[in-house]
């Protein structure tokens, strides 16, 4: 599975992340590490617990490297989830939403995992 | 108003004059009558007064011959006899001393016994008679011997000397001429003069000229009028006056001259004293007082009308100026309002127009936007009404901005920003404008350039291209389908100096025209023309006010135009432009053999001129047969052209068609470029496969074939990649990266490392401004300040470090964040920092903002 496939999979826009990265090489890096990064357990643990500001600030922080890694469909859901959070907003819309980031965030999750399998094997 | 002030004035005028008139008339009658009853008065005072005179004089008269004659008759003796002829002796001696001319008794019986002189006869011996037999002295009038006429004086003598006659009285006779001469009954007729008459009107004594023996006769014959009383009625009067014995006055009329009489009676007689006096010499003195007076009283009256026809006429004067002025106060209040109301209408129409204006495109955006949301899932629905919201963003944004424009000329700011400004660029950008709005109405476009020397002009590039575009969108927007729009734009020596270059700009379409009525309104604001043809075109009708107003008022320019309905327009600009100081590029091209192929001739002319002037040899040529022909002749030459230039649409053969037979010939090396005016987006693929090399856009300027032909001298090498955008060098600077996302930070870190930045991570606000404190002062240049992060976000960060007591706390702060609200950057801005960029981190734009901010 080539980078280009995997952004397929998770329904990114590789060429975009090509245009702010700049080479196959950092975008593959920072995709190999986005799986580590802390914020998506930080949004479902606050969802969860009903933190607002912690939730809010979780999802604006995935919209912010999405937006970088130009994971196109996982940056929409989370800029809409933002939104929401942004206005205070914790009921059924934003479960609703949530539900949406976790099935992007999965099928983002899966595709990377894919192609890490893959790189790394 | 006037008419009635003026009517009051003439009636109060005519109306006083009319008083005047009357008043003093009345006046001048009266002293008239006044001077005539004066002068009767006068008259009658001084008549009684001289016949009371006269009377008393001709008493005394008479008075002393009685006395004589008494006298006389004292000496005759009682015992006296008739023949005692010495009595007769004495009394004739005493008597002739007496001068008595005439000397008798007389006797009872009326008898005469003259003792000396001649026989003397009484003319009215009754009443004589009677009054001597009574006793009583008497004077009568008698005849003698020879008709002459005696007045005789009887005195009764109580001793009677007659025997045979009674004798009742002694008479003595004495000419006539001693009474007249002593009582001067002949006055000189100038004044007045007497008669002496009897009772029954006879004369007794009578002046020269009344020759009747009656005056009584000479009244009848002579008197024209008595005071209003006829002859015989003024008789009965005298009559009635004499029998009684009193005095009588009256005035007559005689010969046209009025006269005054007095009658009284004369003592010792039956005579009555008759004076007349002429009023002649009075009248004319009383007269002439009164003709005085009137003169006078006429000449005041004047003086005073006079002087009252002045003050009206000055008031009148008055009166009109004030009313000329009000006048003209009230028509420029008229005028005022005029404006006033004008002006309000406009702003009323002006507000109706945009209000209508505003609300078609409005209705799109909101009805659109409606149905997205209903059918928000269907992409192709949504992107369809997206599309028509942004056409009508895009229109009514245009409109606003007309209207902005519009107010700005209105309030006189609409000022140019003179830059330099390249006449290719310009003409470039606006037909790449209209293109698609021509191609959507399958219009033929042509842009038509030639003599253009100077290419940079200095000059207002926004606002030309406003004009270029107003004209440009209303040929296409009133020219149907399939219809022609022409642009034409061409150089010539400006009559303001070497230093400016005149441009003309023409834009011709076969459109609907315009109306001569609808001509003289093109210019105004909100000029549409309003017929069923035009009825849906939209637009807000500024575009021609404003335009007018560039290149008029604001560039000095002139703007003409030419439309008939149903032909076509055609508008030709005009403006003396300065030529921009600068270096034009050296544009020198290898020598090459060109063919310049299209159907214009002048085109073709301006353009092998154009491309001499940058070292290449052209030939032209009209339409793609001949080309074709002059390719293979010089094939056989054996002397090729090195560069084809093709017009698309060519009559006949068309520039592909033509191009694929150059081709056929001449093989793929030699260049073939299609001028064009259309987008060739959609003939590219056509084109490319005819073997079209590359296309040069119209207008043909000399720096657009310049650089489209340059490519050619210098060919790129296959695979070399453009020359990478270089950005600022900031190699060495440290940058202080506030990012609680270690993915984040790694990201930034990856791509501003490479440019040779030095970063230092700080995972929050609170550690951020820890880092900064802690740094010696000048060690960070600058920071890159997250805004969402836990204990410590963006804006607070900012603050405290901008209260912080460092030289350095100014230092730049660059919030990058997710957000790209409008809020969310002014907020940042309020908080302190210097700028805002929104992820995804685009380093070009991160580093443009560093250099600005660092310098």
């Amino acid at each position: 599975m080539t980078l280009k496939e995997c952004y397929a999979a998770l329904n990114g826009d590789y060429e975009e992340a090509m245009g702010w990265l700049r080479s196959e090489r950092l975008v593959q890096k920072f995709v190999l590490k986005f799986l580590d990064d802390g914020s998506f357990d930080l949004l479902c643990r606050s969802m969860e617990s009903g933190d607002q500001p912690e939730a809010f600030r979780a999802a604006h922080t995935i919209k912010g490297v999405c937006a970088n890694m130009a994971f196109s469909a996982l940056l929409k859901s989370s800029s809409q989830l933002t939104e929401l959070l942004r206005g205070g907003d914790m009921g059924d819309q934003a479960q609703e939403l949530f539900e949406r980031v976790k099935a992007d965030y999965a099928r983002t999750a899966q595709a990377i995992q894919a192609f890490r399998e893959e790189a790394g094997g | 108003m006037k008419n009635k002030t003026t009517r009051f004035l003439l009636t109060s005028l005519i109306g006083v004059a009319l008083l005047c008139v009357c008043v003093f008339g009345v006046f001048a009658v009266h002293m008239g009558n006044q001077s005539a009853v004066t002068i009767n008065q006068v008259g009658t005072l001084y008549m009684s007064s001289m016949s009371q005179q006269t009377s008393v004089h001709f008493e005394s008269i008479i008075g002393i011959q009685m006395n004589q004659l008494r006298a006389l008759v004292g000496t005759i003796p009682s015992d006296a006899i008739h023949e005692d002829k010495t009595l007769q002796q004495q009394l004739m001696a005493q008597a002739k001393a007496r001068d008595f001319e005439y000397l008798g008794f007389y006797g009872s019986d009326g008898s005469f016994e003259m003792l000396y002189g001649s026989q003397l006869t009484v003319t009215d011996p009754k009443p004589f008679l009677d009054s001597l037999n009574k006793n009583q002295e008497k004077v009568a009038i008698g005849t003698n011997a020879q008709g002459q006429k005696v007045v005789l004086l009887g005195m009764p003598s109580p001793h009677p000397p007659t025997p045979e006659h009674d004798c009742a009285a002694l008479v003595a006779g004495l000419p006539v001429s001693y009474i007249s001469d002593n009582l001067s009954l002949e006055e000189n007729s100038e004044r007045a003069y007497s008669f002496i008459i009897r009772r029954d009107g006879s004369f007794v004594i009578r002046s020269n000229n009344a020759y009747r023996n009656n005056y009584f006769e000479r009244v009848r014959v002579l008197y024209e009028d008595v005071n209003g009383l006829t002859a015989e009625e003024y008789l009965e009067e005298l009559n009635a006056a004499m029998v009684e014995g009193i005095d009588y006055s009256n005035e007559f009329t005689m010969g046209g001259e009025r006269y005054h009489l007095y009658c009284t009676h004369l003592p010792y007689s039956e005579w009555f004293l008759l004076t007349f006096l002429p009023y002649g010499s009075m009248d004319s003195i009383v007269t002439g007082f009164s003709h005085e007076w009137s003169s006078l009283t006429i000449l005041s009256g004047t003086i005073i009308l006079t002087a009252l026809l002045l003050v009206f006429y000055k008031y009148y004067g008055l009166t009109r100026k004030q009313l000329r002025e009000v006048e003209e106060a009230r028509q420029a209040a008229e005028a005022a309002q005029k404006e006033a109301e004008h002006a309000n209408r406009a702003k009323s129409e002006f507000l109706s127009n945009m209000s209508h204006d505003i609300r078609t495109p409005m209705n799109a955006i909101v009805g659109m936007t409606a149905i997205a949301t209903a059918n928000i899932d269907d992409t192709q629905q949504v992107h369809n009404c997206l599309k028509k919201i942004a056409l009508s963003s895009k229109h009514l944004l245009g409109l606003i901005n007309d209207v902005l424009d519009m107010s700005k000329i209105e309030n006189g700011k609409m000022t140019l920003n003179m830059d330099q400004v390249s006449l290719r660029e310009v003409t470039d950008s606006i037909v790449a404008i209209c293109q698609p709005q021509v191609k959507a109405k399958n219009q033929q476009f042509d842009v038509f350039i030639h003599d253009i020397s100077t290419e940079n002009v200095l000059c207002d590039s926004v606002r030309l291209n406003q004009v270029l575009l107003n004209l440009l969108s209303n040929a296409i927007k009133f020219t149907p389908e399939g219809g022609e729009i022409h642009m034409a734009l061409f150089e010539e020596a400006s009559p303001k100096g070497d230093g400016f270059v005149r441009i003309h700009i023409e834009v011709r379409d076969t459109g609907i025209g315009m109306s001569q009525d609808f001509q003289k309104h093109i210019f105004d604001s909100f000029a549409r023309e309003d017929s069923a043809r035009v009825h849906r075109t939209e637009g807000t009708g500024l575009g021609m006010a404003i335009t007018k107003y560039i290149v008029v008022d604001a560039m000095g320019g002139t703007i003409e135009m030419d439309s008939k309905q149903g032909r076509g327009t055609r508008f030709s600009v005009t403006l003396d432009l300065e030529k921009a100081q600068v270096m034009e590029e050296d544009m020198v091209l290898p020598n090459w053999n060109m063919l310049v192929v299209d159907d214009d001739r002048q085109l073709c002319e301006s353009t092998v001129s154009a491309l001499g002037s940058i070292g290449i040899s052209a030939e032209w040529t009209l339409d793609g047969e001949s080309a074709v022909d002059m390719v293979v002749k010089r094939r056989r030459r054996g002397d090729d052209y090195q560069i084809i230039l093709l017009d698309w649409k060519l009559p006949g053969m068309d520039g592909i068609a033509t191009a694929r037979s150059i081709r056929q010939e001449l093989g793929d090396k030699v260049p073939i470029l299609l001028i064009s005016a259309y987008d060739w987006g959609e003939i590219e693929g056509k084109a490319k496969e005819a073997g079209i090399t590359g296309f040069i856009s119209k207008p043909l300027f000399k720096s657009t074939l310049f650089n489209s032909l340059r490519q050619f001298a210098q060919p790129l090498q296959e695979g070399e990649k453009p020359p990478e955008q270089k950005g600022p060098d900031l190699r060495g600077r440290r940058v202080l990266v506030a990012e609680d996302n270690e993915l984040n930070w790694e990201i930034a870190s990856e791509l501003l490392s490479a440019e040779g930045l030095e970063l230092t991570w700080a995972e929050n606000g609170q550690t951020c401004v820890e880092m900064f404190e802690q740094s010696p002062v000048g060690y960070f240049e600058a920071i890159l300040m997250d805004i969402r992060m836990p204990v410590m976000g963006g804006y607070e960060a900012t603050q405290v470090i901008r209260t912080l007591e460092r030289p350095d706390k100014d230092l730049p702060i660059i919030a990058m964040t997710a957000d790209a609200f409008a809020e969310d950057v002014k907020r940042s801005l309020d908080c302190g920092m210097d700028a805002h960029i929104a992820k995804p981190i685009d380093v070009q734009e991160v580093l443009r903002l560093l250099d600005k901010y660092l310098k």
